[in-house]
């Protein structure tokens, strides 16, 4: 029954979109009823309000704010990143301290996480447990930690403490590899915990790691923003290569001064990355050397978020006071093919 | 509500015993029971609303509370009694200039006044001067400026009024006021405190404001003294302190928490003379924040300043009918906080008012002002303004100026993210007035034009910090309509004041409407009076206003119009000259409307309260 209600919900809503803003109806019939999610592109916009939104696979549709759509109710502020895990999507958002899971098809909600949480960013599973990095009392450099959630009950069941300001999470293998930004401050380190003892190491890399990511040939590859000039105290970003075994840094890829890398992906072998400049560039895993050209310049306000599958690239441009927009460029030609508009403050992108 | 009443009649009779007395008499009357004479009379041309001291003592003791009910200023409030900040004219919050006894008091921090953190229970008057008074009262009076007036009386008398009620989510409020005045001295002390747990239902869900408790207290001092016959000497003193958890959105509950401190201290001494006279302020000023990020957490961010003022002015009155006033003022500010160090800056201004009253009917006014801050360029500023009687109760007024509001120290030094580049928002306005006096009351109607460029506005920079830079331009225009008036029959006596407000302010380039800023506001007040019993009822409309720029309708996009109405009566138990005892109450969201004037924020559901005035 459901499947028949949700696409039937989406249409009235469409309807009503329509006949408050846009006079000409005929767009939207051609449209495949909405509801189903589970092929396409999602976008997590922090707020507030905090919203989702969800492109078609085929960029042939769009939808905003789902999660309302569906639960009438709000996420809360700010939503910092999703998780997703087998049939399960984790939202989390940090102010409220709150984890919301729902269907990732379908959005539902199914539960929530409310209690345990301080700062929540990140989510990652491995084993049959979630791992969220906590910044607890962000001006308290020695709080932060890693939630272990009881995926049955939904519950922390435990925590292991890290040092100050746990950002991204990636489980490989046993491990999880935490990126330490440093939260309202800077930081330098990578926290390794063996997810069975739940021992924590730690090793250095450039100031602000941020991204990381697992490339074909099994290394962790960090994303280091480095310090900025205003900091008076300015270093260098760097892309930095790690061995997931010893933990040992393979090779790291220093930035010129001036210029700090903010985001990244990884896509069919081949690493993006956006600069303080607004470029694109992509580097081959058996690069040895930064690449010097950009393959793409944006002409975006404020690049938020970016993703790439498939020799596409999603970019959002983010809004903190009006809609945000998601753009989209064909890689081989270094065009924009497609936008749509997204929720206030548009800042990960997701492929469900 | 008796009181409104006799009051309303006592100024009656006042202003037309006043009105036979040549002008240089009040002016010097102004000046001895006033700080800030210059409101009257050097403003022809400006509409200014003065809400007495019974308007205040029937409204909510927050400034917010008064004005959304008896003004056009637009609120908008993160929930009742949290932080609150005006739209005037359809400018932004740090264009609206609130002056404490004639010192501007705007924080050096954010450019604005948190109108929940003014009691108004200690002043004698509230004065609205729409339209743009930066020669008078500098940088942020754009859209107008809100007056906090102590007057000095120097009558004889001895008077002591008490208050206290207690309301619905704990509410518990009390104030004690003392007067004293005699031939040389005029001394006034008043206390006033409220305590909230303000814990109200989010109406439509089953949410309620769980971290919105507040409390403040507010000391007030003031003391005027004859040293000689023709020499005042006056001191204002202002103490308040606030704490107050933050209350969260329907979706977020808060959790933090902010203490406010802000002391005030005005001397000053006149003298007074015909033709010419002279007056020396001196002010210190400071405000104070603390905010806690969470109700457990220890640490804190913080942020401070002292504002020295040195300001002599020289009246000088070359007959009947001209007179000019000039003033040097000094002022240095001090700041200290978590975000942005310790800065500091001085600006020296000088300003010339005329004003001539050419004939009876006809006056006008022209009035400059340059500053010289240590930091930026300040544009010269001007108004010139007049006022014309076509008949005995048909009056037209006109005033143009140029207005700037100064980068605040969060914009020129907030880490990261300030910029030192940043030069004053500048702003030129028409304001064309009628006042039509009716016998039965009196009505005005106003439209204006305010074009402002170099708007300040917070936007990621290029390489994604958040930093303020002078890009916008805006475009206001509007028509406000007021209607005051006052009847009786036979016992029966009835007050109404409404406002209407149609309001379009506009992003330059875009041409979208600006977010939270209604097209339409109303309000109306009625107050009766029959023997011992007052009655009142006021309400108050605000139109739907888009809370994302690109001017989209929908929950994500825009709040809802909003109707709220407030219920009250009061029963005088004790009714002579020496003693007065009445006992009051009200309901606040008479009819349990949701509503919400920032998005996500709800504000309170139907409420309750009751007050006892005791006054010897």
């Amino acid at each position: 029954m459901k499947n028949i209600f949700l696409p039937l919900f989406a249409l009235l809503l469409l309807t009503f979109s329509c006949s408050s803003d846009d006079d000409d109806d005929t767009i939207y019939e051609e449209v495949a009823p909405l509801g189903a999610y589970e092929n396409g592109i999602l976008v997590s916009s922090e707020g507030g309000p905090s919203s989702i939104s969800f492109i078609s696979e085929d960029l042939s549709v769009s939808e905003n704010s789902i999660y309302f759509n569906v639960n009438n109710e709000d996420l809360g502020v700010y939503l910092q990143s999703i998780g997703f895990n087998n049939d399960l999507a984790y939202i989390v958002t940090d102010s409220n301290n709150t984890i919301t899971i729902v269907n990732r098809n379908t959005f539902e909600k199914i539960g929530t996480i409310t209690t345990g949480l301080e700062l929540p960013r990140y989510i990652s599973f491995l084993n049959g447990k979630g791992y969220v990095s906590n910044w607890g009392d962000p001006n308290d450099a020695t709080d932060d930690f890693i939630a272990v959630i009881n995926l049955t009950t939904n519950a922390v069941e435990t925590t292991i403490p890290v040092v100050e300001g746990p950002e991204r999470i990636l489980a490989n293998g046993d491990k999880l590899f935490v990126s330490h930004k440093g939260g309202y401050g800077s930081n330098n380190i990578i926290s390794i915990v063996n997810a069975i003892s739940n021992v924590v190491e730690t090793i250095t890399v450039n100031d602000n790691p941020d991204e990381m990511i697992v490339n074909t040939a099994g290394e962790l590859v960090v994303l280091c923003g480095g310090k900025e000039a205003w900091t008076g105290n300015e270093t260098a970003g760097s892309i930095t290569k790690i061995n997931t075994t010893n933990h040992s840094v393979i090779s790291s890829f220093d930035f010129a001064d001036g210029v700090h890398p903010n985001l990244m992906d990884y896509s069919n072998g081949t690493l993006y990355f956006q600069t303080s400049s607004n470029k694109i560039y992509s580097m081959a895993d058996s690069d040895t050397s930064l690449p010097t050209n950009s393959i793409l310049d944006l002409t975006t306000s404020y690049t938020y978020g970016m993703a790439v599958k498939d020799n596409r690239l999603f970019v959002a441009d983010a809004s903190f006071t009006a809609q945000s927009e998601i753009l989209v460029y064909d890689l081989s030609t270094a065009t924009e093919t497609h936008s749509f508009s997204a929720g206030r403050g548009a800042s990960k992108i997701y492929f469900n | 509500m008796k009181n409104i009443i006799c009051l309303f009649l006592f100024l009656s009779v006042c202003v037309s015993g006043i009105a036979q007395t040549p002008i240089d008499s009040i002016q010097t009357l102004d000046e001895v029971v006033l700080s800030d004479s210059k409101l009257k009379h050097y403003a022809p041309g400006f509409k200014i609303e003065v809400l007495n001291d019974s308007i205040l003592r029937t409204n909510a003791n927050s400034l917010t509370g008064v004005l959304a009910f008896n003004s056009n200023l637009y609120f908008k409030e993160n929930g009742y009694g949290m932080v609150s900040s005006p739209s005037f004219r359809g400018t932004n919050a740090s264009q609206t200039a609130v002056i404490w006894n004639g010192i501007p008091i705007n924080s050096q921090l954010n450019g604005q006044t948190d109108f929940n953190t003014i009691n108004t229970t200690n002043y004698d008057d509230i004065a609205i001067r729409s339209g743009g008074g930066s020669v008078q009262y500098g940088s942020g009076a754009i859209g107008g400026s809100i007056h906090l007036n102590n007057t000095l009386n120097f009558k004889s008398h001895f008077d002591t009024h008490i208050r206290t009620g207690y309301g619905s989510f704990d509410t518990k409020k009390g104030s004690v006021s003392s007067s004293f005045g005699s031939n040389r001295w005029s001394a006034k002390v008043g206390v006033a405190y409220v305590d909230s747990e303000n814990d109200y239902e989010y109406l439509d869900t089953s949410k309620k404001n769980v971290n919105g408790a507040f409390n403040n207290l507010d000391f007030n001092f003031n003391l005027g003294y004859f040293i000689l016959d023709n020499d005042v000497l006056k001191l204002y003193q202002q103490s308040f302190r606030s704490d107050r958890d933050f209350s969260g959105t329907i979706a977020t509950p808060g959790q933090s928490r902010y203490e406010d401190k802000n002391y005030r201290t005005l001397l000053e001494w006149s003298h007074l003379a015909k033709m010419f006279n002279y007056q020396v302020k001196v002010a210190h000023l400071q405000e104070n924040f603390k905010y806690f990020g969470t109700q457990s957490t220890v640490n804190y961010s913080f942020g401070k300043v002292n504002t020295f003022i040195v300001k002599p002015t020289f009246n000088f009155r070359f007959s009947e009918k001209i007179k000019l006033k000039t003033s040097i003022d000094y002022t240095k500010y001090e700041a200290e906080g978590t975000s942005f160090g310790s800065p500091s800056r001085f600006n020296v201004s000088a300003t010339a008012l005329l004003n001539h009253k050419v004939t009876k009917a006809f006056s006008y006014g022209v009035n400059l002002r340059k500053d010289f801050t240590s930091t930026f360029n300040n544009p010269l500023v001007f108004s010139v303004d007049t006022e014309y009687a076509v008949t005995n109760n048909y009056k037209l007024q006109l005033n143009g100026s140029r207005n700037y509001r100064v980068p605040t120290f969060n914009d020129l030094y907030w880490q990261p993210g300030g910029n030192l580049d940043l030069i004053p928002e500048s702003s030129y306005q028409v304001d064309f007035g009628q006042q039509l006096d009716l016998g039965f009351g009196q009505l005005k109607v106003n439209g204006y034009y305010i074009t402002t460029k170099d708007l300040i506005v917070w936007k990621p920079n290029k390489v994604g910090i958040w930093s303020p830079v002078n890009i916008a331009e805006s475009n206001s225009y509007g028509a406000e309509v007021e209607l005051h008036s006052h009847f009786h029959f036979n016992s029966h006596y009835f007050k109404i004041n409404s406002h209407y407000s149609y309001t379009v302010s506009e992003d330059a380039t875009t041409k979208k409407q600006l977010i939270y800023v209604p097209f339409h506001k109303a309000n109306i007040s009625v107050a009766y009076n029959y023997k011992r019993i007052s009655l009142f009822f006021q309400h108050v409309f605000n139109g739907e206003v888009f809370t994302s720029e690109d001017n989209l309708k929908g929950r994500f996009f825009s709040l809802k119009a909003y109707d709220v109405s407030n219920i009250g009566f009061d029963f005088a138990v004790l009714k002579n000259s020496n003693r007065q005892l009445s006992l009051g109450g009200r309901v606040n969201n008479l009819f349990d409307k949701a509503y919400q004037n920032i998005a996500f924020r709800p504000m309170p559901n139907r409420n309750f309260n009751i007050q006892l005035n005791y006054k010897f």
